[in-house]
């Protein structure tokens, strides 16, 4: 920050400098490179396996690195300090099934070291909950809980978000409100991260990375990913990026596919 | 490290607790259950009347003893009975296995050459086996038995020996405090142990396998305050656990008969010879120890079943070798040294000290019992944080 305001190059909210991460013989994530700028939102998107969660929780240093190093803010990670940032919904739904909605939301907040009731409402309404505040997180419906474990990432007012497929099993309607207050959130300054495999919402997003094997193989807005591509379907352009045909045969017949 | 995190956490499992009836019911309600039960077995057991088969193979001396014998033990008046007679010994074998007797007691062919010759006769005294506690009950009512033999057994025109009573003095307690009050400190350690192991173990697996740890692990919270918090929150159900218990052992309310239901008391009764407050923190400080124990073991396990699993791992050998059904002392050597590496050892010489014997903090084995509780907490405390990021998801 102070570099942002002496002028000199601005702070990336989040970067990746020659990142890996190797379970045994698997590169899960192969020498990743990233800049990302404050106030926009990125998709993060890949195949199941590709590397998503991993990048995910090496950026947030849930997971030691293998080599290279990853920054929030510019601070270094694992950083705890830096966490206080960071708003991180993963695929699972991490809440507390035994305790009620305001229950988890304020555990939540507390640990994060913002306790006013405010927040607690805000996103309380946010994610339509308002009503469920005092039931057992166990008699939500799947959809609810969802919703709630985005709530329990957003009660701290993260400068950067990282969301794992955030609107899995969240009805259109939602899903709609959910992506106007991302949107809302960037133009505030906030960076988010959103990792999906579905293409979708890809094109909500201000900018894709697509990955594969662990691996960057395609970053830019969903319209010159398709212009490169020379194809009007995200999906066919990723296929070509992976190099793939649209039917997912190799476009070399000499490249072996696992 | 922040206090207000730790009490987020603490916070966070006495919610959880609130909405679980049956688990709060496991941690209050089942040791007091589980206590007042062995209370009334140990305490109200029939002392059953040792009946006695007399097997005679001594002819007409011998007749003369039986005779005395049955006269004497008409009613029982020291708990042994004489029912019958027989003159084989393969007879009096067959009774027991009948059930008509616990006891068959041979009479030598030998005894009148025995008596002339002035060689002590060999009585055989037959029993079951199956039950050896039953049996040395049993052998040791046989001393009013004897002292009919002796009488009987005295040549004719010698004085009749003197065989003294006995009267039974203790240094500790009384000498009719019964099994309860020796095993109330032991009932109050071993619960503090294995329940709060338990609902830890199970509680911290949750953690790790429903997402919530990775996701706590995404805050601010550190290691430590995540150890430190689940120490205070189970700590505090610990605490209510082992006041609950030590109200109950210590205290007895006498409830009157009421039409049907005969008088019975609520309570133990037993007579702490210590400081009940003592207790409470050997018992606290092995509680401690619990907790982390069960938060570092939850990593070897996948399910909650395998959480289980410890119990026999953990659990079972603590309660053989701890002191819990064999004093510390009568093992063989190679498990007395592994006795000194429990906790439960410690806690429940330290709870025996001072409830049984009215040690107090000047007692060097009371204080060797807190320090190495409290050091096996903080090792705890520190192992159980160690694993806490070691895992790769």
């Amino acid at each position: 920050m102070t570099a942002a305001m002496s002028g000199s190059a601005p702070v990336h909210a989040v970067e990746a400098v020659g990142l890996r991460k190797q379970f045994g013989e698997i590169h899960a994530v192969d020498g990743i490179d990233l800049a990302l700028e404050p106030g926009r939102i990125y998709g993060l998107l890949g195949p199941n396996g590709s590397g998503k969660t991993t990048l995910i929780r090496l950026l947030t240093g849930l997971a030691h690195a293998t080599a290279g190093e990853a920054r929030i803010l510019g601070t270094r990670m694992p950083s705890r300090q830096a966490l206080g940032q960071i708003g991180y919904m993963p695929q699972a739904e991490a809440i507390y099934p035994e305790l009620s909605v305001g229950e988890n939301l304020s555990f939540f907040a507390r640990l994060e070291g913002h306790a006013d009731r405010s927040a607690i409402d805000r996103v309380l309404d946010l994610v339509e909950l308002s009503g469920r505040k005092g039931a057992p997180a166990l008699e939500l419906s799947g959809g609810m809980r969802r919703r709630l474990s985005l709530a329990c990432t957003l009660v701290h007012d993260p400068k950067v978000l990282f969301l794992d497929e955030p609107t899995v099993g969240v009805d259109p309607a939602l899903r709609v409100q959910f992506w106007t207050h991302f949107r809302r959130l960037a133009a505030a300054g906030t960076t988010i991260l959103v990792a999906s495999h579905v293409m979708d919402e890809a094109d909500r997003c201000d900018e894709l990375i697509f990955v594969r094997s662990g691996k960057v193989i395609g970053r830019g807005t969903g319209a010159e990913l398709r212009a490169n591509a020379g194809t009007d379907n995200l999906e066919t352009a990723f296929l070509k990026l992976s190099g793939l045909d649209a039917e997912g045969r190799p476009l070399d017949g000499n490249e072996a596919v696992a | 490290m922040s206090g207000s995190r730790i009490l987020a956490i603490a916070r966070r499992i006495a919610q959880g607790f609130r909405r679980d009836e049956r688990t709060l019911g496991l941690m209050f309600v089942v040791p007091l259950v589980v206590t007042a039960l062995l209370g009334w077995v140990l305490r109200d057991t029939k002392d059953a009347t040792v009946q006695v088969v007399m097997v005679n193979e001594a002819g007409a001396p011998g007749q003369r003893i039986v005779d005395a014998l049955t006269t004497a033990t008409i009613g029982a008046p020291d708990g042994v009975e004489v029912i019958s007679h027989t003159d084989s010994e393969d007879a009096a074998k067959e009774q027991l296995r009948l059930d008509n007797g616990d006891i068959a007691i041979v009479i030598p062919a030998s005894l009148p050459s025995d008596v002339l010759a002035g060689t002590r006769p060999t009585f055989t005294v037959i029993t079951k086996g199956t039950e050896p506690a039953a049996d040395a009950a049993a052998f040791g009512k046989l001393q009013s038995v004897m002292a009919t033999l002796a009488a009987e057994l005295a040549p004719p025109g010698a004085a009749t020996p003197v065989i003294p009573k006995i009267a039974r003095e203790t240094v500790y307690l009384t000498p009719d405090a019964d099994q309860v009050d020796v095993l109330a400190p032991i009932f109050l350690g071993f619960f503090g142990y294995f329940f709060v192991f338990l609902l830890t173990g199970i509680s911290f697996l949750r953690e790790r396998i429903g997402g919530t740890l990775e996701r706590l692990l995404g805050t601010p919270v550190s290691r430590g305050e995540i150890v430190l918090g689940y120490s205070l929150g189970f700590g505090m159900f610990a605490t209510i656990q082992i006041v609950f218990l030590t109200v109950f052992i210590l205290n007895s309310i006498a409830v009157p008969a009421i039409g049907p239901i005969p008088a019975f008391s609520i309570g133990l009764g037993v007579d702490s010879a210590g400081s009940p407050i003592l207790a409470f923190v050997i018992a606290l400080l092995l509680s401690i120890g619990a907790v982390n124990l069960g938060i570092f073991l939850s990593t070897f396990a996948r399910t909650e079943l395998q959480v289980i699993q410890f119990i026999p791992l953990v659990i079972v050998p603590q309660g053989l070798l701890g002191g819990l059904l064999f004093p510390v002392a009568q093992l063989p050597d190679a498990l007395n040294v592994i006795a000194h590496g429990l906790p439960l050892t410690y806690a429940i010489e330290g709870l025996r000290e001072v409830m049984l014997k009215g040690a107090d903090l000047s007692s060097r084995v009371v204080q060797t019992d807190l320090l190495v509780l409290a050091g096996i907490a903080v090792f705890f405390v520190i192992l159980a944080s160690t694993t806490i990021k070691r895992e790769v998801a």
